[in-house]
């Protein structure tokens, strides 16, 4: 029995009345899906940042760091932006696709389309926790990779906006393929065949000069470069496209996105069956 | 009696008294070797049923890291020792992805049927914690070698290995395999939950096989990391298994060699034991 007194007439429950936006139940769903992805914080935060670290000494390891530059960076000074941006879109990836595969094989998926959330507030709930994963998870890696020779960002908005708007993109197509899987291998299936080639051949640990001549359209086609780089101008100042440029793509690779992830929790795509 | 069973097999049964069928125990041996083989039937069949997740994908994840490391630095690094780095790399590649895999059969199997509670039916069973052992371990090994098989021949259209020495290559992949499904074992059996598992294999099993050698050669390390390195199987494991592909060490051969039959008695007796005495099991 509730005690809102809204919520009684004469005495009888009625049904909690809202306006356009259901912002009690957003907010209910968004703190679900935060407090899921970060119950296991040594999982979600920790390996992150482990797994950067790894790759930095590693590439220290292995070259001399001194005498290697890409453009006018030093090594490590171009690679630390790529290491950020990849934990960045991995938490991006698995916050949506793993909660709804998680629900889907506990077989409880369902329970989201009778909630009296629309598509729309689901798309947000969904993708506003995963940005927020991300610039949380980018946060501790970039943090965690300062010893190895990380900078204070050269412009911190950017950074931002590069951080969120890739994380959305990627958070996007994470509740697209996320709806699409049946089970787990579907989605991690997903993640080594498509996701991962994406973000490694994208730039992050090298420049897309260092590919053979034919493959650079081919790499600069992949909307995953253009987060990368923005990150990596908003951190050290160099880019090899104009952030600008970046960032329209960006915009509208989400806004597709966006569009087709509606229409999916719209129809109820695997979702009402 | 013992003859009658044992012509008719399981399952039929005997003539008893006045004539009434009764089932019969199916007799063995000092091992008991359906049972063995069933386990390990199992096992093998548990990764094959999502190979995309088991055997695929650690293939094509060596491959890109293979591309990514070579575009990334074979200009800047040029040869390691006398060979050149993408030869160097390959090897090091190769037997990360089997340790990993070996890890993760042994451990994830372990812990799903701990979760979920059929623990019981690998425990109940009328095999000795001697034949449980050898069938989780086989399932391991064999993923570890379909993997490393796998990548080896992927890789082999990109490097042109010399293979210098194939028995070195088959010892020390074995090895590296049964060591690396002995600690799948350890950790499945200490985990509770799947978290655990996860932080064990990235705070650990990760960092153990990255930091070994496999993109660099350990005299890069500073003095004090050469040393501990030394004490460190998975650098044995790696080092010897690249000494088989390119005929250069860091170690010699005997020594890792020996290392590695060391460690894995002790965990052979270690793992032995915890299934004996029913450690996380038996409740």
């Amino acid at each position: 029995m509730t005690r809102r007194p809204d919520l009684l007439l004469g005495g009888i429950p009625v049904a909690r009345r809202f306006g356009l936006v259901n912002w009690l139940g957003l907010a209910t769903f968004f703190r679900r899906e935060m407090s899921r992805n970060f119950k296991i914080w040594k999982i979600t935060l920790a390996a992150p940042a482990i797994r950067a670290i790894l790759f930095a000494s590693v590439f220290g390891l292995a070259i001399d760091q001194d005498s290697t530059l890409i453009g006018n960076l030093p090594f490590m000074a171009f690679l630390i932006p790529g290491l950020v941006a990849v934990a960045a879109l991995e938490r991006a990836f698995e916050s949506s696709a793993f909660s709804i595969v998680y629900d889907k094989v506990e077989g409880i998926f369902g329970d989201l389309a009778v909630l009296p959330l629309t598509p729309g507030e689901l798309v947000l709930g969904f993708s506003a926790a995963a940005v927020s994963g991300s610039l949380i998870v980018s946060a501790v890696v970039w943090a965690a990779l300062l010893p190895f020779g990380g900078s204070l960002p050269q412009n911190p908005l950017a950074m931002v906006f590069f951080v969120s708007v890739g994380s959305l993109m990627v958070g996007l197509f994470s509740q697209i393929s996320g709806l699409w899987a049946r089970k787990w291998d579907y989605i991690t299936s997903v993640q080594t065949f498509v996701f991962l080639p994406f973000v490694f051949f994208s730039g992050v640990f090298f420049s897309l000069d260092a590919l053979p001549d034919f493959l650079l359209p081919v790499a600069r086609a992949n909307p995953v470069f253009y987060i990368v780089d923005g990150i990596r101008f908003s951190l050290t100042g160099q880019a090899e496209v104009s952030p600008l440029f970046g960032a329209l793509i960006c915009v509208a690779v989400t806004a597709f996105l966006w569009g087709v992830s509606y229409r999916l929790f719209s129809v109820g795509y695997r979702m009402k069956s | 009696m013992t003859e009658v069973a044992e012509n008719q097999g399981p399952g039929v049964p005997n003539e008893g008294m006045q004539g009434v069928p009764t089932p019969s125990v199916r007799q063995f041996g000092c091992v008991n070797w359906r049972g063995l083989w069933t386990l390990y039937h199992r096992e093998v069949k548990r990764f094959f049923k999502v190979f995309t997740q088991t055997l695929a994908a650690p293939v094509v994840t060596t491959l890109l890291f293979y591309t990514i490391f070579t575009v990334a630095l074979q200009n800047r690094v040029g040869t390691v020792g006398s060979v050149p780095f993408a030869e160097f790399l390959a090897p090091g590649l190769i037997m990360m992805t089997i340790l990993q895999n070996s890890f993760a059969n042994t451990a994830s199997s372990m812990m799903t049927s701990k979760i979920q509670g059929n623990i019981v039916d690998v425990l109940m069973p009328p095999i000795s914690p001697l034949e449980m052992l050898c069938g989780f371990l086989g399932g391991g090994v064999t993923r570890g070698f379909i993997v490393g098989i796998s990548a080896t021949a992927a890789m082999s259209v990109l490097v042109d290995f010399p293979f210098h020495n194939i028995g070195a290559i088959l010892f020390f992949s074995l090895t590296a395999s049964v060591m690396l499904a002995l600690l799948g074992m350890v950790g499945g059996i200490w985990a509770e939950k799947f978290d655990h598992m996860a932080a064990i294999t990235n705070f650990v099993i990760v960092p153990m096989s990255f930091l070994s050698g496999t993109f660099y050669s350990i005299h890069r390390l500073p003095e004090l990391w050469q040393t501990v390195a030394q004490f460190n199987p998975f650098f044995y494991a790696i080092d010897g298994f690249r000494y088989g592909f390119i005929g250069q060490g860091d170690a010699p051969f005997w020594l890792g060699a020996s290392v590695m039959i060391g460690v894995n008695i002790l965990l052979f007796l270690f793992v032995h034991q915890m299934l004996v005495s029913g450690y996380k099991l038996k409740s």
